[in-house]
């Protein structure tokens, strides 16, 4: 069932700074974009003040209840990517970015590159970890995230991954699911559900 | 119980008695209350019973990994017992008893009634793949609840529950207050009215509140309150005036007592 594994995903991460707990969150089309729904909600339960960007809405009934359910939490929806971000000097605006499957990029959103600088992070799903990058070989170019969540175990492609932190968030799989496809995950401390990876070289 | 009350107000409109934020501990709703609540949550919000169980079930297996955990148990295991009725908490106990197999505890699940919806049978589904044993019947002396297990978990009736308890429910509760080891109730302790209480009924140790504690949480004498379902968007909260204490951090239960 989508709906536990969803809202079982989305937990984000406590080590996001508070003191401006601006948070923009970008949907893609599918799944991915769903669980994002799913973290923004949860976000504002934590006090923090997501923004969501959702260009291309899913016609899938459950990801429209998702919907409802952030603007019923008087969660902004964007009709627009502000093409600049102006930061005041000394301030720290954290960005989150829910993956954009490569092939269906929302129109417009190529056009749209944030700002190199700002601390990006993204929240792979289960096959396409992070827009413009291949699932596998990774990607030079595109963004490059500062915190990666890979989404019930790390993909190929998290190898590429350069930023300060990388989660995986998986507790909610099933052991004969691990063992079929000889995941290992890590132990996860006490009762949390997300649990920190090694930092990457 | 020692709590400062001031007398209640009225706000005009409002039809139900104000008091200011953070005065008091929480104004519990009454049973209507809660179920209003609760239909808010699935018409308005558009939330799917899924959605919410969930999170429940989770928000129960936390509270009890915080209250109980693995080490301070005397059986060789962490062995629990789970009693599901027939309803939606019935549905939150199958799901607090997979979290609780996550989180290293050994739950066995006694589930007599089950719900002919997909649902519930999902969530059977998703314990038995998780080898979470499932009893053929309840055991038939307290004694030997004791033996087997560290922990009950009453996941019987919920708010909703109104009326006379029927079998096989009423023999389980008889068996059950006669335990010595400690029990868990999710909500409302099983056979409790949902707003009164039940002097000579089931005495937990713990409860976990989901949403906000009821009334009869007010007739809780166990060791261990908490609160659990961290989603009650902030206008319903003002909206029934909850009340609520902050839940730390990005916790999903909050120890009330």
């Amino acid at each position: 069932c989508h709906v536990p594994v969803s809202s079982l995903q989305a937990f984000p991460l406590p080590s996001l700074p508070r003191k401006q707990p601006t948070v923009l969150v970008v949907c893609g089309p599918a799944q991915n974009g769903a669980i994002g729904l799913v973290c923004a909600r949860h976000l504002r339960i934590f006090d923090y003040e997501p923004t969501i960007f959702y260009p291309k809405r899913s016609p899938d009934p459950l990801y429209r209840d998702f919907t409802t359910q952030c603007e019923k939490m008087d969660i902004p929806f964007l009709s627009y990517l502000p093409t600049e971000v102006s930061v005041p000097p000394g301030s720290l605006r954290v960005h989150r970015l829910t993956i954009l499957p490569p092939e269906h990029p929302p129109p417009g959103c190529r056009r749209h590159r944030v700002p190199w600088g700002h601390p990006l992070i993204p929240c792979p799903c289960l096959f396409l970890p992070v827009a413009g990058w291949d699932a596998e070989a990774g990607g030079s170019g595109g963004i490059s995230p500062d915190v990666l969540v890979s989404l019930s175990a790390p993909k190929q492609c998290a190898r590429r991954f350069l930023g300060r932190q990388h989660f995986v968030a998986g507790r909610f799989l099933p052991y004969d699911v691990q063992k079929k496809f000889e995941l290992n995950p890590p132990e996860y401390p006490g009762t949390e559900c997300v649990v920190a990876l090694r930092a990457p070289r | 119980e020692g709590s400062t009350v001031s007398p209640e107000t009225t706000a005009p409109g409002s039809g139900r008695a104000w008091r200011p934020p953070g005065v008091l501990p929480f104004l519990p709703p009454r049973q209507e209350e809660a179920q209003a609540i609760d239909q808010e949550l699935f018409t308005e919000y558009k939330f799917s019973v899924d959605q919410l169980m969930e999170l429940a079930g989770l928000s129960c297996a936390t509270g009890i990994a915080k209250a109980y955990p693995p080490s301070s148990f005397t059986t060789s295991q962490p062995a629990v017992l789970v009693v599901c009725g027939p309803g939606n908490n019935g549905g939150d106990g199958l799901v607090c008893a997979r979290h609780l197999k996550m989180f290293g505890y050994e739950p066995t699940v006694y589930y007599p009634k089950r719900p002919n919806k997909t649902l519930f049978e999902g969530l059977t589904t998703q314990c038995q793949k998780m080898d979470i044993p499932f009893l053929p019947e309840f055991p038939a002396e307290a004694a030997l609840i004791d033996e087997l297990y560290g922990l009950v978990v009453d996941a019987i009736f919920g708010f909703s529950f109104k009326g006379a308890v029927r079998e096989p429910f009423g023999s389980i509760l008889s068996t059950l207050e006669r335990i010595t080891v400690p029990i868990a109730s999710i909500d409302i302790p099983s056979g409790w009215d949902v707003e009164k209480g039940k002097a000579d009924g089931l005495q937990p140790d713990m409860l976990i509140s989901l949403t906000a504690p009821k009334k009869a949480a007010m007739h809780f004498a166990g060791r261990y309150h908490f609160l659990g379902g961290r989603f009650v968007p902030a206008a319903l909260q003002e909206k029934y005036a909850l009340n609520l204490p902050p839940y730390p951090k990005t916790d999903c239960v909050l120890q009330l007592t």
